[in-house]
């Protein structure tokens, strides 16, 4: 009989062989030395291996050992759930009441609620415009979450399916907005007649429409000029932007002089150190006026919402009429058919041939007065990025959590994080530069490019809040169970925290970008350590004999 | 003998009390469920230190078992042993991580398969094993691709069965043996080079 080799020896003591087989082996070990011999080897070697794991030959740290009893210290909960309380009784008191208030005043009253909420804070309505950036960041957020919860059910060729696909799908929904033409060079003129049947994107030192657009007009520019017919919006960025001519949809112009004397169907948002609605213009909607000289001569159909240093109202406003500044002339011409308001630090002139729906209503604004507002505002907003940052940093938590621990530990490193942070904020504010760039070449590339971004600069708060809720409650006991809400309880303070102290003027800056440097640091190396190969074995070399 | 490892291993009172605590912890009862903790965690501990590159990963690693362990505990079938679940969902998540860890250096299954295992010289064998440390075996261990690490600890660590460790590993189980095999041979390789002199090995017996 001939004797066996390693493998059946080894299957034979681990007892993986069937019966008959088994018999065999034993008659040939019971005549074969060497075979015993092998196989009492490799039973030592295997009892050798047993004793040389299971050996206790370190102590099972106390992090392990001693969390398991303890529970999220309850004032924490009850701190964080006041603060929660507090903040949310203020906000519905202090902050929505009197501000839906405002906005009903200033005839906003019509305006969707998500965008009343969050964004009529800044007065700008262009910020609409924004908000897709920011909801395209929200939603590869909760994308990139997603695909994280399918990963850890599903095995990775289906994973790497699944995210192809939904970078597919991102591709091919950004397509429609690259599809825009493009138009560079020095002087870009569209004559009369030439009709442009796309979105036109144009930058250079003059641009100048006589032609028709049929589509949105986005414009980077010195002077731009607009005689012609624009179907979409009109969004430009300029030095001095005169639109004559007629626009079907809004005009959203930030410029140094701003001079409307067409035809607008729709809102005007004019941002600039003068504004001027021309005595033959007509805004078919509202019109929000940022501005440091308003002369608004013009036909307003609906509201005026504008914080002007010294305005003239000469024209016709539709709706309501609210304005803060310095000073506010109303024009024997001109007619209000709503509400007037004007806020500011001295009483309006009104002359004696204005028509106004009713007096107009007065507040004198003390210097504290205004403060107040914005710290309300400010407040406001901080109570939103608050609990946002709360959900999202739970949801991390809940669905990430072996990550979210690697990034918390380097966020405990300090000093590495900050200067991978600085690295990484430099080189991402490139980035963002480039994209904004490619946003006028294509609009997919520059999202694609934010996507990395803005959810990064976005949690970064949420590991330094939590390393600052432990730093102040104790280490997060990291026991089993209770580990997320003792975690959880910690990321509220911090976070709470971290808010309250941004809100502080010059030194709330600061926290921001130490808050940024050190976060997004922290997010990188924790990414990286997470996704880094094992630390490689030194190849095995046979010794030859 | 071990009850460290397999707390089963114990008399039927006390199982009786294991089981009860289960039964409790699944209901939501944190004492229960700390005293399950208490009288495992050391264990998954242990085997997350071996399985694991560094001990920084395996106080992690035992974390989130256990926060697996409590969410899953409605799926553990009481006619199991209780440890060997744990295992397995131990196991299981320290397999993941690795492997999401891409192991590059993973002389994966080719090799394996094709290159012949020197038969080894018992003699040479015993004298390896006599001359060398627990210590040295773990530190040789260390050194190991994930693969071989993991299928050495779940056997003479975890004391799994090849169908357990095939499910884990998520290869084929006539294949566990040959895994094993060769994380021996790897680790008696690694285990030769530390000592310096060539004991036994890959040249010609």
């Amino acid at each position: 009989m001939t004797h066996f080799d390693e493998m059946t020896c080894l299957l034979y003591i681990e007892g993986q062989l069937d019966d008959g087989r088994s018999r065999e082996i034993g008659a040939h070990l019971a005549e074969c030395v060497s075979c015993r011999d092998l196989l009492r080897a490799l039973q030592h070697e295997s009892a050798f291996l047993s004793s040389a794991l299971t050996e206790e030959n370190e102590a099972i740290p106390a992090r392990i050992l001693n969390e398991q009893g303890r529970g999220t210290p309850s004032w924490a909960w009850t701190l964080a759930f006041a603060a929660f309380a507090a903040a949310a009784y203020w906000f519905w008191t202090d902050g929505i009441g009197p501000w839906i208030d405002q906005l009903s005043n200033a005839g906003f009253g019509g305006t969707d609620v998500f965008s009343m909420i969050v964004f009529s804070g800044a007065f700008w309505e262009g910020w609409s415009d924004m908000i897709d950036a920011m909801q395209i960041g929200a939603l590869i957020l909760v994308a990139i979450l997603a695909i994280g919860w399918i990963r850890r059910r599903v095995r990775r060729p289906v994973a790497v399916a699944v995210v192809m696909s939904a970078l597919m799908f991102a591709a091919v929904l950004a397509q429609p907005a690259s599809a825009a033409e493009v138009r560079r060079g020095r002087t870009t003129v569209i004559p009369a007649g030439e009709v442009v049947h796309n979105d036109l994107v144009v930058t250079g030192a003059s641009v100048r429409i006589d032609g028709t657009i049929e589509g949105v007009l986005i414009a980077f520019t010195r002077d731009l000029t607009v005689t012609g017919h624009v179907t979409g919006d009109v969004i430009a960025f300029a030095q001095s932007a005169r639109i004559n001519g007629t626009v079907d949809g809004n005009v959203r112009v930030v410029a140094n002089s701003a001079t409307l004397e067409g035809k607008v169907a729709k809102n005007v948002t004019a941002i600039g150190s003068t504004v001027d609605l021309a005595s033959g213009a007509t805004v078919g909607g509202g019109m929000i006026a940022l501005a440091g000289q308003a002369d608004l001569d013009g036909k307003i159909q609906r509201d005026l919402l504008g914080i002007i240093g010294t305005g003239d109202l000469e024209g016709f406003i539709g709706g309501d009429e609210w304005i803060r500044g310095g000073n506010l002339t109303v024009a024997s011409t001109a007619e209000i058919r709503g509400q007037a308001t004007f806020e500011g630090p001295r009483e309006p002139t009104v002359e004696s041939g204005a028509k106004l729906a009713s007096p107009m209503h007065t507040e004198i604004t003390q210097e504290m007065r205004r403060n107040r507002m914005s710290a309300v505002r400010v407040g406001i907003r901080a109570i939103f990025s608050y609990v946002g940052a709360l959900v999202v940093g739970l949801l991390l938590l809940a669905v990430f959590p072996g990550l979210f621990r690697a990034i918390l530990r380097e966020t405990g490193r300090i000093g590495l994080p900050f200067g991978v942070g600085a690295l990484a904020l430099i080189t991402g504010g490139f980035l963002i530069v480039i994209a904004i760039l490619l946003l006028i070449i294509g609009i997919g590339a520059g999202v694609a490019a934010l996507m990395i971004y803005v959810p990064i600069l976005y949690v970064c708060q949420i590991f330094v809040g939590t390393w600052l809720g432990n730093k102040i409650m104790g280490e997060a006991p990291a026991a089993p169970g209770s580990v997320t809400g003792a975690v959880a309880g910690r990321m509220a303070v911090g976070l709470l925290i971290l808010h309250v102290a941004r809100l502080i003027p010059v030194l709330g800056a600061l926290v921001g970008l130490a808050v940024a440097l050190w976060g997004t640091g922290a997010v990188l190396i924790g990414f990286y350590r997470m996704s880094r190969p094992e630390v490689a074995a030194p190849p095995v070399t046979p010794v030859p004999a | 003998m071990d009850a460290r490892r397999h707390p089963e291993g114990m008399s039927p009172a006390e199982q009786a009390a294991l089981q009860e605590r289960i039964a409790l912890a699944k209901t939501g009862n944190a004492e229960a469920w700390g005293e399950l903790y208490r009288q495992h965690a050391p264990a998954i501990f242990r085997f997350c230190r071996r399985a694991m590159p560094t001990r920084e990963d395996a106080e992690d690693a035992t974390m989130d078992i256990f926060i697996k362990v409590r969410q899953k505990l409605s799926q553990y079938d009481a006619t199991r042993p209780f440890s060997a679940w744990l295992y397995t969902v131990a196991a299981n998540h320290c397999w993941d991580l690795l492997r999401r860890r891409k192991l590059r250096q993973d002389l994966e299954t080719g090799e394996v398969e094709n290159m012949p295992l020197e038969h080894p010289d018992p003699g040479q064998l015993e004298r390896l094993i006599e001359s060398r440390t627990s210590q040295q075996v773990r530190r040789a261990l260390d050194q190991l691709p994930a693969r071989a690490r993991m299928a050495l600890v779940l056997r003479y660590y975890s004391e799994m069965s090849y169908d357990e460790i095939a499910a884990t590993l998520g290869v084929r189980r006539t294949f566990v043996g040959v895994v094993l095999l060769r994380a021996r041979h790897q680790l008696r390789e690694i285990l030769e080079g530390q000592g310096g002199a060539s004991l036994a090995a890959g040249g010609a017996t």
